[in-house]
């Protein structure tokens, strides 16, 4: 681990020789700086996710709609190709975050205690201990990612047939979102990613917006229930899909 | 209330030195005052320990009133013990019952290694401050009290910050055994005052610099550490020190 | 009979009106080249507000200096504890202060038993100290508007003690740690965390350098320099039970005292009259509730004796607000010592309250129906919420229940105007010397001198030590400092080898009740001589039965214990021989021979207005008494008064 993070270390080296961009990488080594590029990336998927949902949401519209919404969409083209490959990108760069500050605080307690309970009143943790499960969470959330891009991205799943949400040659994304969603395995795999989205999420979102030094003794209340909300709203947004769509499979 | 006396099974962490490894010993303790305070428990433990011709459990401690940080160990658990906004030194036994088993720990982190039993070396926070944690003023060289006004309200919260005693227990409760709560709470006192408004920058970036060093892990946001901190420091305060390591890290000399 | 040297001692204070001395001495004194400095080194053990502010001080000004402290950081020493304030002439609030009147305050205050050229200079640096801690980032109290903001304090009627909530000390404290600190990253102090001095080297008459014990591995070190401060507090904790943290000692000073340096006022202890009262023979040490609360707290007892009923259901009319009574003018705002010896006489004539009789109600009904218990909170909280978790009871509701309890030493290593002991080339600062309270030290006054002599007095004077000293280089081999190194090893081998059947403590408890019993808040002379005989006694026993186990060579608390007990039992000695030679009562020192009708101290300046130094010749040996006659041209001595 030492040696992967000295080699990464030194094109971080190499940048922080740019004149002005010095303080900023040497941030980026440090904890907090970590933490800070954290808070960045994973609001940024936030923001991806939103988009993402808010595409979900017109299924409801009708078939019509939403097919119309995915050709839009990949007409786009290069620009597209781009949005992809940064999504990507920022997706990496928050595991490998996660990574990095994990393994920091890991080695930041060797011996661990025989006996240890929290000392915050039961209600008052925020969402009930989500933060001790983030990189679970988030592993499994992205285990969930490789499993809907091989589903729907590059439509690889052996079990189904993609030929039959097939018209004319072209795909046709309303079917073959129903497709994908009526097979059994999908449904209870990304049941589960989402709940465990909701989970990340509900410490994700207000972790992060302390790391960006967002608090002020009037506004942190308000800051930590419409953290909480937004992220319960987003899960439960892709969870009513999931469920119309398995409904009206 | 619980009854005037106690007897209690004491499970405590036992550690020659550094470099060997700990146990947990068990020790029976009968006829507890319910007024005695933690840390008299130990010492009546250790005088039965004496008699017996067993070595006396090591332990920090000093002013026994909660000011001088001294104190620390985990009781069951949590950092200084059960009660809030409390040192070990300001617990007592009758916040127990008849017949309890108290696990008594150490702080456990890397950057605080155990020197003895329950006795760790937090020279750590010593070294942070000295990166930094100050305004550089020599004697003699200061105007008049009164020539910087600061607002009540202002200094107020830089009181607030102010008060924390260095005892460790922000780490102890932390799971990631992270110091920011101490690094912040002298961050902040000095990034709210108009004093520390010319060192603001280096102040920051040194003393974050230093903590990584040190081996403290990565901030968790989860505010265990106020939960833990005797002089109930604020999270806030951790917010703080985000923004003014961000805004040096943006905007401070290179 | 008590030997008494024929010389008396040279405090060195220059002739001349006492508000010009010190701005002219300052320029008499000799300075040392800035190029020159760093080829000085200082030794500073103790990092309290004395050695923490010295040691700043010394290293901005060029000094090569070496910090020492037992405690495992510097930031820890006891100083961190003082709650209510500091104290200074700035007459911010307009209400008549001056540093004349800090000066008379103090001097009065210490019931005439002070040096007065060093009182005055205090009152004159207490402005300075504000400007430094301010400038440093203490968050002293402000007003609305932005000013600093002051409180009142015992023994005097005007307002002048700055504060920070009731952790003043601690914020004091911080500011020249942190000070401190920047000179360690600066490589101007070596830091020595958990290292207890054990012996002073004194070469050729000189202080030289120390031996400590490395707490953590038990190695001897040995440290040498052109000089030595000593800033390492009081001894109050000779009665065991005080308000003085569990580590404080006289062993550095006490080791120093045993190489020549003279032991000054032994007996001027001060009892404070607000405590948390004992309540158990477990206990391990006092609380103090600041004198702060005084102002608005009222202390009061029932009128009858015996009286059951819960506080809130005694009357007005039969309650005694004691110190209103007797001392209308000063009312809950006399000085400690008056304030505690009230306390001791209700409680003897059978009013005291609580469980063992032996407490006092401070009430602060009044105080929260008059501005409210937020405001009470404010000014208060900490302090409430500290006697809340030790007691289980709830003062904003429950009167305080209050007790005296020693707390801090007026007496110390003996210094002249220099603040070098009679053993050139050793500085004492802070509690640890004798000189500036008297008898009795008014609330907020320590932390003034304690800061005052770090930051703004030894930087001066200390340079004038050694420009005008021969200092030749001395090797850790030098005879001087071998000979320390062994005497310190054999007395922890001694300690280590009795292998007895007592433990450290239950000797430490012993020797506290024989002091309290006998040397508390009035002593006569009977009680003085059978203490006498009893600590002896003691003594003996503990060198013949003390049980310490383990080793040197390894982190050892128990042996860091049994060796401060063992000094404290010799020390015991010295201060029941002071106390049992003042034949008068002044300040914290309370003879019950000496008293007026109305039961208030009576000072007899004809035979006693003089510091009692005392020289030592060897355990059990008797010391030899140095007399410095005390002199007021300033402040007539007089019957205080605070009726």
């Amino acid at each position: 681990m030492d040696a992967l993070c000295r080699i990464c270390c030194i094109p971080a080296e190499l940048l922080a020789k740019v004149p002005g961009l010095g303080p900023i990488i040497r941030m980026c080594c440090t904890s907090v700086g970590q933490k800070v590029l954290m808070a960045l990336t994973g609001l940024a998927l936030c923001g991806f996710l939103v988009t993402h949902l808010s595409g979900n949401l017109l299924l409801f519209a009708g078939e019509e709609q939403f097919n119309a919404y995915a050709e839009k969409l990949h007409s786009m083209g290069p620009l597209l190709k781009m949005a992809e490959v940064g999504l990507l990108t920022i997706f990496l760069a928050h595991l490998g975050l996660a990574i990095s500050t994990t393994a920091m605080s890991r080695r930041a307690r060797l011996k661990q205690y025989a006996e240890k309970e929290s000392k915050q009143e039961a209600f008052a943790i925020p969402n009930g201990g989500a933060s001790s499960w983030m990189l679970l969470t988030g592993l499994g959330i992205g285990a969930f990612v490789l499993l809907h891009l091989v589903d729907l991205r590059f439509e690889l799943r052996p079990d189904l047939d993609y030929s039959s949400a097939t018209q004319d040659g072209t795909d046709k994304a309303y079917a073959t979102v129903h497709l994908v969603l009526s097979s059994p395995v999908s449904f209870v795999a990304y049941g589960v990613a989402l709940i465990l989205l909701g989970i990340h999420l509900s410490h994700g979102i207000r972790s992060a917006l302390q790391s960006l030094g967002v608090s002020h003794p009037r506004w942190d209340k308000l800051i930590e229930i419409g953290s909480m909300l937004f992220a319960w709203a987003i899960a439960l947004g892709f969870l009513c899909v999931l469920g119309w769509v398995a409904l009206t499979g | 209330m619980s009854s005037e006396t106690l007897n209690l099974t004491l499970r405590v962490w036992r550690q020659n030195d550094p470099d060997t490894p700990g146990r947990f010993e068990h020790y029976q303790l009968n006829g507890v005052s319910t007024h005695m305070s933690f840390l008299e428990m130990l010492d009546v433990l250790n005088e039965q320990l004496i008699e017996s011709g067993e070595e006396p459990v090591a332990f920090d401690h000093d002013c026994r009133e909660g000011i001088c940080g001294t104190c620390s160990l985990m009781i069951n658990g949590k950092a200084h013990g059960p009660d809030k906004a409390t040192t070990t030194c300001q617990l007592h036994m009758r916040r127990f019952n008849d017949g309890d088993t108290v696990t008594i720990e150490p702080w456990r982190a890397t950057a605080f290694p155990v020197v003895r039993d329950l006795v760790v070396d937090r020279s750590a926070f010593d070294r942070i401050i000295s990166v930094g944690g100050y305004v550089s003023v020599n004697t003699g060289n200061a105007p008049d009290g009164n020539a910087i006004p600061i607002a009540g309200s202002q200094q107020e919260v830089a009181m607030d910050a102010a008060a924390c005693i260095g005892c460790g227990a922000c780490v102890a409760a932390c799971k990631n055994a992270s110091a920011m709560l101490f690094v912040a709470a002298k961050v902040s006192q000095l990034a709210i005052l108009p004093q520390g408004q010319l060192e603001r920058s280096e102040r920051v970036v040194s003393m974050v610099t230093q903590m990584d060093d040190e081996g403290f892990g990565s901030c968790t946001n989860t505010s265990e550490c106020e939960a833990a901190c005797p002089a109930e420091i604020s999270v806030s305060n951790i917010a703080r020190l985000n923004r003014e390591y961000l805004r040096a890290s943006l905007c401070g000399r290179d | 009979m008590v030997r008494v040297a024929s010389e008396t001692l040279n405090s060195r204070v220059p002739e001349g009106p006492v508000d010009q001395i010190w701005d002219k001495h300052r320029f008499n004194m000799k300075l040392v080249n800035p190029a020159n400095k760093r080829k000085f080194s200082v030794i500073v053990v103790g990092t309290g507000l004395a050695g923490g502010s010295a040691a700043a001080s010394l290293a901005e000004l060029g000094y090569e200096v070496k910090s020492f402290c037992f405690q495992d950081s510097p930031r820890r020493a006891h100083s961190i504890a003082a709650q209510g304030g500091i104290n200074a002439a700035k007459n911010y609030p307009n209400d008549g202060d001056s540093i004349w009147r800090l000066f008379y305050d103090t001097v009065k205050g210490g019931d005439y038993r002070a040096r007065e050229a060093n009182v005055y200079r205090l009152a004159q640096v207490s402005n300075n100290i504000i400007d430094q801690c301010v400038a440093q980032g203490v968050p002293f109290a402000r007003e609305y508007g932005g000013t600093l903001s002051n409180r009142s304090f015992g023994g005097a009627q005007v307002s002048r003690t700055f504060y920070s909530r009731g952790q003043t000390g601690q914020q004091l404290l911080l500011g020249a740690y942190q000070a401190m600190m920047r000179q360690v990253q600066l490589g101007k102090v070596q830091l020595y965390a958990r290292r207890e001095m054990l012996e002073l080297i004194v070469v050729d008459g000189v202080a030289r350098g120390i031996i400590v014990r490395n707490l953590l591995t038990g190695q001897l070190e040995t440290h040498t320099a052109d000089a030595v401060v000593m800033c390492t507090g009081g001894y109050g904790n000779v009665y065991y039970l005080s308000t003085n943290a569990k580590g404080c000692n006289v062993t550095a000073a006490w080791r120093c005292h045993k190489r020549g340096a003279y032991f000054a006022n032994p007996c001027y202890t001060q009892i404070h009259p607000t405590c948390i009262p004992v309540s158990g023979d477990y206990q391990s040490k006092l609380t103090l509730m600041s004198e702060s609360l005084r102002n608005d707290g009222r202390v009061w007892v029932p009128k009858n004796k015996g009286d059951s009923r819960a506080p809130a259901e005694i009357p007005e009319e039969d309650r005694d607000y004691y110190l209103e009574r007797r001392y209308p003018s000063f009312g809950n705002l006399v000085p400690r010592d008056v304030a505690s010896r009230a306390a001791k006489e209700r409680c003897d004539a059978g009013f005291g309250v609580g469980d063992t009789n032996l407490a006092v109600y401070l009430d602060f009904r009044d105080a929260i129906n008059r501005v409210g218990e937020d405001a009470i909170r404010k000014k208060y909280g900490n302090l409430f919420h500290m006697y809340h978790k030790i007691t289980a009871e709830d003062p904003y509701k429950v009167p305080m229940k209050i007790f005296p309890a020693v707390h801090y030493t007026m007496g110390g290593l003996w210094v002249d105007y220099h603040l070098m002991s009679n053993l050139p080339g050793l500085f004492v600062l802070g509690e640890a010397n004798f000189s500036d309270h008297g008898a009795n030290r008014l609330g907020a006054s320590a932390l003034m001198q304690g800061l005052s002599d770090g930051y703004f007095v030894l930087p001066y004077t200390i340079g004038d030590h050694l420009a005008t000293s021969q200092l030749p280089t001395v090797p850790e081999d030098h005879p001087a400092c071998v000979e320390a190194l062994a005497s310190a090893k054999s007395r922890i081998d001694q300690l280590l080898s009795v292998q007895g059947t007592r433990t450290v403590d239950s000797f430490h408890r012993d020797l506290g009740q024989i002091m309290w019993d006998n040397c508390g808040m009035a002593r006569n002379k009977a009680g003085l001589e059978s203490a006498v005989g009893q600590i002896q006694e003691l003594r003996d026993q503990f060198w013949q039965n003390v049980r310490v186990l383990g080793s040197g060579e390894s982190f050892n608390q128990s042996l860091e214990k049994a060796g401060r007990v063992a000094d404290f039992l010799e020390f015991g000695e010295l201060l029941a021989t002071d106390a049992l030679h003042r034949e008068e009562s002044c300040g914290g020192h309370f003879r019950e021979e000496h008293q007026t009708d109305e039961g208030e101290a009576k000072r007899n300046d004809e035979d006693f207005n003089y510091v009692a130094a005392w020289e030592y010749h060897g355990v059990g040996e008797d010391s030899t008494l140095h007399k410095e006659p005390l002199t007021f041209d300033n402040v007539p001595p007089a019957t205080r008064s605070y009726k």
